[in-house]
């Protein structure tokens, strides 16, 4: 077992620890309950940086899972889903890597006149829809 | 983006999200922080207690830069930390009622109002027919006479578009700056 697995999240030597699936998820987080970035909404879409693919091979567990996931633009309430995370847990890791510069992320738009914008293009969307 | 999908339990929110999303119904766990409402009688600070609770959700794909996602209000009618986390930033929420079971949306009703998020009430017609007044349901549920009710069925496609569009149009009144309602 090097210290890499030691120190990872998920602690140490991963084959004979209980599925991380299973573990409760303040092990997953390192302890922490709340996230670096305390509001990133679960609707924020996330996209893996040219920097972040980089890093690829040196992560390791849910970091590595949620680096390639997100080659694709995900909501963080997806990233939960698809690597079947609590939803706490995934707001703490995408924010997190949204720190470390391996993920870019995209907010609600909050300005009202952008905000406005916004809503008529989606109004179009929906009376577009088939 | 988001629109919030509320209501009572069994009220149709599911079946509205997976009627009109692109993907089908996705189910994430979150951890829903309550404080007990009783303090014991030494004082101590009211115990907290997490449940974990399901938020089924779905997404439109609006256009190449617009995603819209539509998250189910969880079962549980009480009232958490994490339902801040659900409506944070949220355009607005339409809340789904039976006529059979009003009061089931009251808590949803509040709370909307209470943080000024715009909501459109959307009677689910279970078999096409409208059993009461709409202005009856209006006064039952004592809602300001600007939010609109609406009926739809929850199970069509284009109903539900029509509902959801209902609610962007509301929020579209209330976020145009200098607008009276701008800024609640």
């Amino acid at each position: 077992m090097t210290s890499e697995e030691a120190n990872g999240p998920g602690g140490a030597g991963r084959s004979w620890l209980p599925d991380p699936a299973r573990l409760p998820p303040y092990l997953l987080t390192g302890g922490r309950a709340r996230p670096i970035d305390d509001n990133l909404e679960i609707e924020a879409q996330v996209m893996t940086t040219v920097a972040g693919r980089g890093e690829l091979p040196r992560l390791q567990f849910e970091t590595r899972d949620i680096v390639a996931l997100c080659a694709e633009p995900h909501a963080v309430a997806e990233v939960a889903v698809r690597l079947g995370m609590h939803l706490g847990v995934a707001r703490v890791l995408v924010g997190d890597l949204v720190a470390t510069g391996h993920l870019t992320v995209r907010r609600p738009e909050l300005d009202p006149t952008m905000r406005a914008q916004i809503i008529e293009r989606v109004i179009r969307g929906l009376d577009n829809l088939a | 983006m988001k629109i919030v999908i509320a209501g009572g339990f069994g009220v149709g929110k599911t079946t509205a999200v997976a009627a009109i999303s692109e993907i089908p119904v996705l189910t994430t766990e979150a951890a829903m922080t309550e404080v007990a409402a009783e303090i014991d009688r030494t004082g101590h600070t009211p115990a907290k207690t997490v449940t974990t609770v399901a938020l089924d959700f779905g997404r439109i794909t609006i256009d190449s830069e617009i995603k819209l996602y539509l998250f189910g209000t969880p079962g549980q009618d009480r009232f958490g930390f994490m339902w801040r986390d659900l409506t944070e930033g949220a355009l607005g929420a339409l809340v789904i009622v039976d006529t059979r079971r009003l009061g089931d949306c009251y808590p949803a009703v509040d709370y909307f109002e209470k943080v000024g998020l715009p909501l459109v009430v959307a009677i689910n017609l279970f078999d096409g027919k409208l059993d009461h007044d709409l202005a009856d349901v209006r006064w039952a549920l004592a809602i300001g006479g600007a939010t609109p009710v609406v009926t739809f069925d929850a199970r069509a496609r284009h109903s539900v578009r029509d509902a959801l569009v209902a609610v962007l149009r509301r929020a579209l009144i209330e976020t145009t700056p200098g607008s009276a309602h701008s800024g609640r």
